[in-house]
């Protein structure tokens, strides 16, 4: 793209020797220092070994292109990038953590998603047993003393209404979950909230790509396929947390101004599982 | 060799890493990296691979991943003593200095080691923004497009402050090390 010169700019137009002409010099001179700098250090070669046994050791799925949705909707993950990079990268943190704690997985990783709470990966090896099921809430607290537990408010949708229940987890490193269960149709619609602190707090194995949805400022992924979620429970003495793994179905997942990652599960459609998702709000302004 | 690294072609991304390697350290260190620019530079291009799926198809490789090895200096840079950072960029050069045969490049040669110091201080002299735009500009031989892609600046704003930092850092350098001085004084 050529711009228009600028008046001020005659400097640079022939005939003109508005610029020092000793600077002329100077830029040789400091492409010279820039090369001085080449020439040490590992080559190419040993570089690239270094960056692939790196990526190969923490399990980085390929990176896939977003679904370009226009230069407008390209800038917004731009933006969100860098406004997350710390987040993303401390993802990659959480990344360790999860390999230290399972066997690696050396299958063809070929898609990686930092969410707050959720890490996501692409792993075709990866086989959700039929009969994906959404597990409902168990016994129920108030939302206030769902809020009091986990230390932070949960959102509800406007969409859903009140929820038939509420529980409280308890996730590793003193973080909580918060779990919104409805009975709908004789099936379960659960919605989960975690304060999105730079922590792990699920990983999901899909097969196919999840796709990315713009809900107003936030982004989201929706998982149409049942894919296995992976997450971590405190055992009864409260110091130990396993491991466990059930399938999931179609699923909504979604960050909300940086402050929380949610996770909607047993909402078959798309446009319905986004139009829930828009509708979440404090309680309060509820009905 | 994007659209290969993001089908799950691991190798693909080797070639690229390979590529810019050299470039990537000399950003590094050009920035203030010093000893850890090579550490630098594997996070760089590491971060990179997990962040490549948000690049633009229309954009070009070398300012996105240059604008990345920035951001992953400045993060070690600060994280370390400031003064460290000159410390490392002339131990850096120190130890260069062995390594690049003279015959190969004479503007190379040209530039003695006392002269380089006087380089490297008076770029440390100038304010961060002067010392970037002259460090893409030159130090990493960036076209002018490239530097503004990279540094996300407007073309005409790269123009203005490049030729204020030259002026600048052309006061501040002692004129008596200047060997090209002579070749072109008349203005």
């Amino acid at each position: 793209m050529s711009e228009p010169r600028h008046e001020g700019d005659g400097s640079r137009l022939p005939g003109k020797k508005r610029e020092p002409r000793a600077d002329r010099g100077l830029p040789d001179e400091l492409r010279a220092l820039g090369r001085s700098l080449d020439g040490l250090g590992p080559g190419g070669e040993s570089m690239a070994e270094r960056v692939l046994a790196q990526i190969l050791a923490e399990s980085v799925p390929a990176p896939v292109a977003e679904p370009t949705a226009g230069p407008a909707r390209m800038r917004r993950a731009r933006r969100w990038i860098r406004k997350r990079w710390r987040m993303l990268t401390a993802g990659l943190c959480g990344v360790l953590t999860v390999l230290v704690l399972t066997p690696p997985v050396r299958a063809a990783v070929a898609e990686w998603f930092g969410f707050g709470g959720v890490e996501v990966r692409y792993d075709p090896s990866a086989l959700p047993s039929s009969g994906a099921h959404v597990p409902g809430c168990g016994t129920s607290l108030s939302l206030g003393e769902a809020r009091r537990d986990a230390g932070f408010e949960p959102l509800v949708p406007g969409e859903l209404g009140m929820p038939d229940a509420v529980t409280v987890t308890r996730e590793p490193k003193a973080r909580f979950l918060i779990t919104l269960c409805w009975r709908e149709d004789g099936h379960t619609i659960r919605l989960d909230e975690y304060p999105a602190r730079l922590d792990l707090g699920y990983t999901k194995s899909v097969r196919m790509q999840p796709r990315w949805v713009g809900l107003g400022r936030d982004t989201g992924l929706w998982f149409a396929q049942p894919h296995l979620l992976s997450f971590w429970m405190l055992d009864g003495d409260g110091d130990r947390w396993t491991r466990s793994e059930r399938t999931a179905g179609p699923t909504l997942l979604w960050t909300r101004r940086q402050e929380m990652t949610l996770r909607l599960e047993g909402v078959d459609s798309r446009e319905r599982a986004m139009e829930i998702a828009r509708s979440v709000r404090r309680p309060d302004a509820v009905r | 060799m994007i659209a290969r690294v993001r089908a799950g072609d691991v190798e693909a991304y080797a070639v690229l890493v390979r590529a810019f390697t050299g470039l990537a350290l000399r950003a590094a260190r050009a920035l203030g990296a010093g000893a850890d620019a090579e550490d630098v530079v594997q996070q760089a291009f590491f971060k990179a691979y997990c962040a490549l799926g948000q690049f633009r198809d229309d954009s070009s490789f070398k300012p996105w991943l240059l604008a990345i090895v920035a951001n992953e200096t400045r993060n070690t840079v600060r994280s370390a003593v400031r003064q460290r950072s000159v410390v490392g960029r002339e131990a850096t050069l120190r130890e260069a200095e062995p390594l690049i045969p003279e015959t190969t490049d004479p503007a190379v040669a040209a530039v003695h080691d006392e002269r380089r110091t006087a380089l490297l201080a008076a770029l440390e002299e100038l304010s961060e923004e002067h010392r970037l735009v002259v460090t893409y500009r030159y130090l990493l031989e960036m076209d002018e497009a490239e530097t503004a892609e990279a540094l996300g600046w407007p073309r005409g704003t790269v123009k203005s402050r490049l030729n204020r930092a030259l002026r600048k850092l052309k006061r501040i350098l002692p004129a008596e090390l200047d060997p090209r001085e002579g070749g072109d004084e008349h203005e």
